[in-house]
């Protein structure tokens, strides 16, 4: 199995819509990584919203979204598309 | 504050904030998020919720009026139109993005454990007090620019509500119906206990016709943010706060429905109408936010953050506090009440909130969000 590498953000707590504007950023930089498979952005958020608006972007992108309750908030997790 | 219709008024608000407080979490009923996404990535999809809001609303204060039970109208402390709410508008609009919330939206996100929320909220206080010291000089400036006495455009152009609010919520209720045809009123959410926000929407315009039917105007609590910055003023400054015009001003004046006694109140740090209104609402919103974000176990205390983060939602807070003082008057008070009727003050309000958001938006990702 080919090994994916992760790129983990926390972006708890802080001013919205930094989930949102600071994934898409990490999203841009690795773009072509991230849709050859070879690399996910792993974000940790307690920010409801963007639980609605990333997967909602990405998507309109080209790319694929996956979101899992973790303690008090939501990892989200961005990858290629299968 | 033992009178009837104090007891009505604050029972009315403390289930309004409650419930609106509640449901705004739930939902991330931001409206801000409404006005800023539209610049920063193009995303229309709340303000979409906001005019679901807005046509319903129409209808129903419409349907109130006519059906003589929505009294006073238009509501009170709605002034004429200036240039007051379009600058303080614009101010408002950049406060909101730069503090990462409106005034609403920051008590839910402060209920649900927010620190940024708790600093902005810290800013809207002193930004609202702070707005005391050149209120003569606005106040001069906002009679210099008003351009007619109407409070509301019908009145303006001396045509019955009905005939501009009704075709305007039919072209609206068109354009959502061709929204829900095309799949762009709902999209998927994870959250956990999440309500889809054009639900939220359907409960905050019947929580805004509860609150004109029983209290007799609908959701607004600025007033009370200059009310509340005002008492710790006074604790530190009595003198000075006691010598400032805009705190000894009654601005509200009117005899709420289903009581036969006049009330009066003004933001000074007295106990009067404005506090029976507005501090329930408030109370009620941080409490109804606190309990869902408690009920699907998402309360929690975020506060290892950027210090930029902080210093934004501070200077956010006082442009928003000092903005809505300007207006006078919030984002849901104006967006909420005010539109449906079509004041003009509202109007204005959001001409100027428009680019506000704009602007807040380009010193968000300049500054703040990087």
């Amino acid at each position: 199995m080919e090994q994916v590498n992760s790129i983990t953000i926390d972006i708890s707590g802080q001013l919205c819509p930094s989930c949102l504007l600071l994934t898409l950023k990490e999203l841009n930089r690795h773009a072509d990584a991230v849709r050859n498979g070879g690399t996910e952005i792993v974000v940790t958020t307690d920010d409801r919203q963007a639980t609605a608006t990333i997967p909602d972007a990405v998507n309109k992108m080209g790319y694929a979204a996956e979101v899992t309750r973790v303690d008090a908030g939501y990892r989200i997790r961005v990858c290629a598309r299968r | 504050m033992v009178e009837s219709p104090f007891l009505l008024i604050a029972a009315t608000s403390s289930a309004a904030g409650l419930t609106a407080g509640f449901v705004m979490h739930r939902s991330d009923f931001c409206v801000t998020a409404m006005f800023r996404d539209l610049f920063l990535v193009g995303d229309f999809f709340l303000l979409r919720m906001l005019v679901l809001l807005v046509v319903v609303s129409m209808v129903a204060f419409e349907a109130g009026r006519w059906g003589g039970l929505l009294g006073p109208y238009p509501f009170p402390l709605l002034g004429p139109g200036s240039l007051a709410p379009l600058i303080g508008g614009l101010v408002f609009g950049v406060g909101m993005v730069l503090a990462g919330g409106c005034v609403v939206g920051t008590l839910y996100k402060l209920g649900a454990g927010s620190m940024i929320s708790a600093v902005a909220f810290a800013g809207l206080l002193a930004g609202s007090a702070l707005y005391a010291e050149w209120h003569p000089w606005w106040s001069a400036f906002a009679r210099a620019t008003t351009f007619s006495p109407a409070i509301t455009l019908p009145q303006w152009l001396d045509v019955a509500p009905a005939l501009l609010i009704l075709p305007l919520a039919a072209l609206g209720t068109v354009y959502l119906y061709r929204c829900l045809r095309r799949g762009l009123l709902t999209r998927p959410a994870y959250a956990s206990g999440h309500i889809p926000p054009w639900q939220a929407a359907l409960i905050l315009a019947a929580v805004g016709f509860v609150s004109w039917l029983f209290i007799g105007m609908p959701l607004g609590i600025t007033t009370s943010y200059a009310k509340l910055g005002a008492t710790v003023e006074a604790l530190f400054w009595p003198d000075h706060v006691t010598g400032l015009a805009y705190f000894q001003a009654l601005g509200l004046n009117y005899t709420p429905p289903f009581a036969t006694e006049p009330v009066s109140g003004g933001a000074g740090p007295q106990l009067d109408a404005i506090a029976a209104i507005q501090y329930p609402l408030i109370v009620g919103i941080i409490l109804g936010a606190a309990v869902s974000a408690l009920l699907v176990r998402e309360w929690r205390l975020h506060w290892r953050i950027p210090p930029r983060h902080y210093v934004s939602a501070l200077l956010g807070g006082l442009l928003l506090g000092a903005g809505a003082r300007m207006v006078p008057g919030c984002n849901i008070w104006h967006l909420w009440g005010g539109l449906p009727i079509l004041a003009v003050q509202s109007l204005l309000f959001l001409l100027g909130i428009l680019p506000g958001a704009w602007l807040g938006g380009k010193l968000l990702t300049r500054y703040v969000v990087r």
